[in-house]
């Protein structure tokens, strides 16, 4: 099977999973960043403990592909605060607002054209933001492991349970 | 508040995203979707003015890899789209009421009525995402998820700054409203 039908099908089942999960509801992120319905962190946090945990192993036996993403740190801080005011006003994330899209919603759809629109502005800025933002205070591509000098089974096995108990135990929804 | 549920539980959607992601690791590369509206820009800018797409030296990054076509990446969004497509038309008798259409009963109790309001926060936001994201070099699938799940450090710094900023953002949003 070639890499592209791989792709299409990862796809596929990444947005049934989505739909399903109900990730693409309005009322569940901003439930979620308004701290009352959990059950997207849950998700979240579900999600990246299984994925920690089975990246480790994958990693360990030398199967993985992975791709670490480099820590610029001023750039990564300001684009998350950017991204977070995005994400609270439209209620959809690149991902989410794609698959919402898919169901036939209209703020899906808006989102999706923003989004086309917010990367292109990104591409005119960037000889701009290379310099200022995404050049400096760039420390590469590091891990956990690589800042802390631990052994990555000393910090994936308690990553994924911490967030696999954040997700089960801790995490509450609060409704009035 | 009796609250509907999802089609399935958060439970086994996060244990699947999680094993998805494993999956796709091991076969190609972790998951990602942010990259692909700059591939998608690229797209159509090439095919419009090409010395304007070859020109700009960050469409050119991502839109050569793929000779200004979609690769991998491009296929797994196309997917989603499919996936979410064909669920959403077999299982929309099983999607909670709250879920559906394009304005949020939450949204509307808050804001009103007015469906331009609505899809101009949703663009305006839409903007934003994606500025945010291509400036932190990922999004919630690239970043969050795969990104922690790899113990990257940015990934981390990204998840932090992400959810600060978000959790900040939406309590004003419904400051009084909710």
């Amino acid at each position: 099977m070639g890499t592209l039908t791989i792709g299409f099908l990862i796809g596929c089942a990444f947005g049934a999973i989505l739909y399903m999960g109900g990730a693409t509801s309005y009322r569940r992120i901003l439930g979620t960043l308004l701290l009352k319905d959990m059950w997207i962190i849950k998700l979240m946090c579900t999600a990246i403990g299984v994925g920690t945990l089975g990246l480790y192993l994958l990693d360990l036996n030398g199967l993985a592909h992975l791709s670490i993403k480099p820590a610029y740190l001023g750039g990564v801080a300001l684009g998350g605060i950017i991204f977070g005011i995005g994400w609270a006003v439209s209620g959809y994330c690149p991902g989410t607002c794609v698959v919402g899209a898919s169901e036939g919603k209209w703020d899906a759809i808006a989102t999706v054209i923003g989004g086309l629109v917010g990367a292109a502005i990104f591409a005119m800025a960037y000889p701009v933001m290379e310099t200022l933002l995404l050049a400096p205070l760039d420390f590469g591509k590091i891990t956990l492991h690589d800042v802390t000098g631990l052994n990555s089974v000393y910090l994936a096995i308690p990553l994924s349970a911490m967030l696999l108990s954040l997700a089960f135990f801790v995490l509450k929804d609060r409704y009035e | 508040m009796q609250e509907q549920q999802a089609i399935i539980s958060w439970k086994v959607a996060g244990i699947a995203l999680g094993l998805l992601l494993i999956l796709a690791t091991y076969l190609v590369q972790p998951l990602g979707v942010s990259t692909q509206f700059v591939v998608a820009d690229a797209l159509v800018t090439h095919s419009l003015a090409p010395e304007a797409a070859e020109s700009n030296a960050y469409l050119a990054k991502y839109g050569e890899k793929s000779d200004w076509g979609i690769g991998y990446g491009g296929m797994l969004v196309l997917g989603m789209f499919a996936g979410g497509f064909l669920c959403a038309r077999l299982l929309r008798a099983r999607q909670p009421d709250a879920d559906k259409g394009s304005m949020p009963a939450m949204w509307q109790a808050a804001f009103g009525n007015s469906r331009s309001k609505r899809y101009l926060a949703a663009f305006g936001g839409g903007v934003l995402l994606l500025f945010g994201a291509r400036l932190a070099g990922g999004c919630t699938s690239g970043h969050m998820i795969s990104g922690i799940s790899q113990m990257a450090v940015s990934s981390f710094v990204f998840g932090v700054c992400t959810f600060g900023a978000a959790i900040l953002a939406a309590h004003i949003l419904y400051r009084g409203r909710a």
